[in-house]
Parts: structure tokens; sequence; C-alpha cells
């Protein structure tokens, strides 16, 4: 059995990319209220998926509020695919 | 969400519940559908009154649209800039840079319907009633809501029906038209958006 990527196999991280699979882009207050985590913890887990290319961190100035707005990179669109693919060894039943 | 060992049945419902919330939430507030809808609708029976009065300059009615297009234009720029967290976009959908395209598209070929009117005639009407019925039976399509696409595909049938309607009845169609495919489902829209 192939190992799961322990970059998704987290329920936040996978939250989030779950989330970002299906929208354009989305403010880090959107996946804060979607995910119902601590803004903390989520900037942690977004640094994580950033490092590895995941996705995309875009942090700008609308009207002098701080706005964080993150995206899914091809790559992380990858190893989403990659991620699904691989779960679903381990919930086939056994033949 | 705390950070814990999931499994993988677990990590499917992640999954799935996550992709289920995105697709759920609508992002139209409808606005533009009930703003539209009412506009033309008040306009066009303005133009039936006049027509049946036999008014000179009747058709001056129909500048009433640019201003429509000037407001639409400013509400959308506030929509996008104001620091307001009620109306403040917190997330971009595919759903809504489709919409944009179709409405773009919607656009140009009204202008162009309008501007060949010389040429069109009578199919006019019915042709620009058509096209509120793409623009209404595609969105429905593209926010997964059904009065939209019931709405648009009643539209299809008027603007049949128009073809065959004296131009002053064509433009009753037209407020028929705006009736059952903006006011009515635009309405409904902005209810779902409100109680979500």
């Amino acid at each position: 059995m192939k190992e799961l990527d322990p970059l998704l196999h987290s329920q936040l991280r996978l939250g989030i990319i779950s989330l970002l699979i299906s929208v354009k882009e989305a403010e880090f207050t959107h996946l804060k209220d979607e995910t119902n985590s601590t803004a903390g913890n989520l900037s942690i887990q977004l640094q994580k998926l950033k490092e590895a290319g995941y996705i995309e961190i875009e942090k700008t100035f609308k009207d002098n509020y701080p706005q964080t707005t993150c995206k899914i990179t091809k790559l992380g669109i990858k190893a989403f695919e990659n991620y699904v693919k691989d779960i679903q060894q381990y919930i086939k039943p056994k033949k | 969400m705390e950070e814990q060992n999931i499994n993988p049945e677990q990590s499917m419902q992640i999954i799935q519940s996550m992709i289920n919330r995105a697709q759920n939430n609508v992002s139209d507030n409808g606005f533009y559908f009930i703003f539209w809808g009412w506009l033309v609708f008040a306009t066009s029976l303005m133009f039936y009154f006049t027509l049946k009065m036999d008014m000179q300059y009747g058709w001056l009615v129909w500048s009433l649209m640019p201003l429509g297009g000037i407001y639409t234009g400013i509400y959308s720029y506030y929509q996008h800039r104001k620091y307001n967290p009620d109306v403040q976009k917190k997330v971009k959908t595919y759903a809504e840079i489709y919409l944009g395209y179709l409405w773009i598209a919607f656009g140009i070929s009204i202008f162009t319907i309008l501007f060949m009117m010389g040429k069109l005639g009578e199919a006019t009407y019915p042709l620009v009633i058509n096209l509120y019925a793409i623009g209404t039976f595609v969105s429905g399509g593209i926010l997964r809501f059904k009065p939209l696409i019931i709405g648009g595909a009643c539209s299809f049938a008027i603007a049949i029906f128009s073809f065959f309607t004296p131009f002053e009845n064509q433009v009753l169609l037209i407020a028929l038209s705006l009736l059952v495919s903006y006011i009515i489902p635009g309405h409904l829209l902005r209810n779902k958006f409100k109680s979500q």
C-alpha cells in the first residue's frame, strides 16, 4: 500500500485543500469560518502547505485592512488527486 | 478542527463535507436580476403606455437603460472595494467567473441586436426576449438554481410566441418575460442567499 501524503493526511490541512480545490481563491477569514479553526492554527497549517508549494498565499491591503488570499497551485491539485487515489486503496473492500 | 490522527474514512468525509460546503453556498444575492428585472419591466410598461397614447418621443424612456448601467457599475465597484464585512468578497468561486463571461456575452449581443434594429424589424424584440431567456437559463445552470432555469425556459417560449405578435404587444411580452425569468427568480434567489 502506498504511503499517504503526510502533508494532506491531517484534518485541517485536508480541509483547507478540499475547500480551495472547489473555488478560485478564498480569503483567510473564509477558510477560518468554514474549517472552524483558530487563526493561529490555520496560519501554521497554511504556511506548511505553502512551503510544500501546494498553495499560494497573497498578502495585500484592501482599504488599509490586511487581507490574505489563498489559492491552490497545480502541484496542490496534483497532490490532492494523488491523495484521493491513494486513499481509495484503503477504502476499497479487500478481495 | 483539531490536529489529530485521522483514518481514510474520515479523510473522505472531510473532503466531501468541504466540497459540499463550497457548492451549496449561493454566491449571488440576486441584486442584478432584481434590479434589471424591475427596471426593464417598468420601462417596457411605460413604453407600452407611450405607444398607446401615440406620444412622439416615447422611445426616450429607454434612456433609463444607460442610467441603470451606470448605477450597476457603481454598485459592483463598491461591492468589491468597500470594506464592509457583509458585502466584502471572501471567496471567489468559478461560478462567478463563468457568470461574468455569460453577462459580457449578453451585453455584447443585446447591443448588436438593438444596433441592428433597422435590419431586424419586428424580429428585434423576440430576439431580445430570447436573449433574456439565455441569460437566466444559463445562470440558473451555473448557480444550480431551478427557478432561474424554469424562468429562462418560460422566456424561450415567450420569445417564440412573440414572433407572431404585433409590435405593441411584444412590448408587453418583454414585461412578462422579465417578470417570470428575472423578478420572481431574482427575489427567490435573494431569499435563499439571505437564509444561508
